[in-house]
């Protein structure tokens, strides 16, 4: 099976080469809200209980799981967070259970993604980084233009583009869809 | 998991050595009330030399059943090359330092050594044989930019 490749430069909705894993300098690129990191307020996990495994510097917050932060709200029913090591960052999360996603892109567009599971990895092998969220069961990103439903759903953030796969493409103001062979070439690469 | 952590007892200005691990010596506990007590767990063995948890508080008042009325509550996590992990305070808790669990329904706050990570909560059980800390209510979470440049997202 094919995996569709959504270019997404900026945001969700403009063209981008297509790549998979890019060369990184001394400190590896994100696609992060542009700002200072150091002066943007931190990132808040609210939730109603939580575990904390500190010989697995593992987190696992449970029950109305919130997430606040400068341009991402994330709900789920419990999550979990490998803790990073004294001086590390966040390398794993796995939020389960619906999962609702709304974040503002650099277009300052709000965009909503509901899924049973999301997870997010980042890696840096070598000079490579690697950084994606993967959206599994019955992913749907609804942004201003489209509705996306995709299974698996993976946000490669290291690149802003998008991996469908048995993919649908909706546009917002029309009953049609497009997906597969018949989908457009202005919108996604296969 | 193996639970064979000698600890590490002084209140009151008065050593006092006790094993956990079951088939250990006879256990004694503080008397009377105590102030700075210290409790300090270790790796498994090849690193049994090395601290991997250590417990203080500034008073301890015992109580019925063994337990001790902690006040200050001040528990430190290591890392096997000696460099602190996790702070955890709470004003106060019960500490049942035979089975090596504490526990409180008032507030607790957790810090990362670096600072970066940050929790606080209301209501905690600490296992000590298994390093684990649930938060029972209302758990907050901050974390810092350096560490998540961007959450998930």
């Amino acid at each position: 099976m094919k995996i569709m490749i959504l270019m997404l430069a900026a945001g969700w909705c403009s063209l981008a080469p297509a790549q998979t894993n890019t060369p990184s300098p001394s400190n590896p690129p994100t696609n992060a809200p542009a700002g200072n990191a150091q002066q943007a307020p931190p990132a808040e996990i609210n939730s109603d209980a939580a575990d904390f495994d500190l010989n697995l510097h593992q987190a696992v917050y449970r029950g109305h799981v919130r997430v606040l932060d400068t341009q991402v709200k994330l709900t789920c029913d419990w999550m979990v967070v490998e803790l990073p090591t004294a001086g590390g960052r966040l390398n794993h999360v796995l939020a389960d259970t619906n999962v609702v996603v709304d974040f503002t892109d650099a277009k300052g567009q709000t965009n909503h993604v509901t899924a049973a599971r999301a997870v997010y990895d980042y890696q840096v092998e070598g000079l490579v980084t690697n950084e994606t969220v993967t959206f599994t069961g019955n992913p749907v990103a609804e942004t201003a233009d489209y509705i996306i439903l995709s299974e698996p759903l993976i946000w490669d953030r290291a690149q802003n583009t998008f991996h469908l796969k048995n993919e649908s493409i909706k546009p917002r103001h029309s009953s049609n869809s497009v997906g597969g062979t018949n989908a457009s070439p202005a919108l996604f690469l296969k | 998991m193996n639970f064979n952590m000698a600890m590490f007892c002084r209140a009151g200005g008065v050593a006092v050595f006790f094993l956990a691990a079951t088939g250990g010596p006879a256990q004694q506990l503080p008397a009377g009330h105590a102030r700075d007590f210290t409790s300090e767990s270790y790796f498994e063995p090849p690193h049994e030399q090395q601290v991997k948890m250590k417990l203080t508080g500034a008073e301890a008042s015992p109580l019925p059943g063994g337990l001790l009325d902690v006040k200050q509550l001040r528990l430190e996590t290591f890392s096997l090359d000696g460099k602190p992990e996790m702070v955890v305070r709470a004003p106060q808790c019960f500490y049942a330092p035979l089975d090596g669990v504490a526990n409180s329904s008032g507030q607790l706050e957790l810090q990362s050594a670096d600072g970066k990570f940050t929790v606080e909560g209301e209501g905690f059980l600490w296992r000590q044989n298994i390093s684990s800390l649930t938060i029972s209510n209302r758990v907050r979470t901050l974390i810092d930019r350096s560490a998540s440049p961007g959450f998930m997202l």
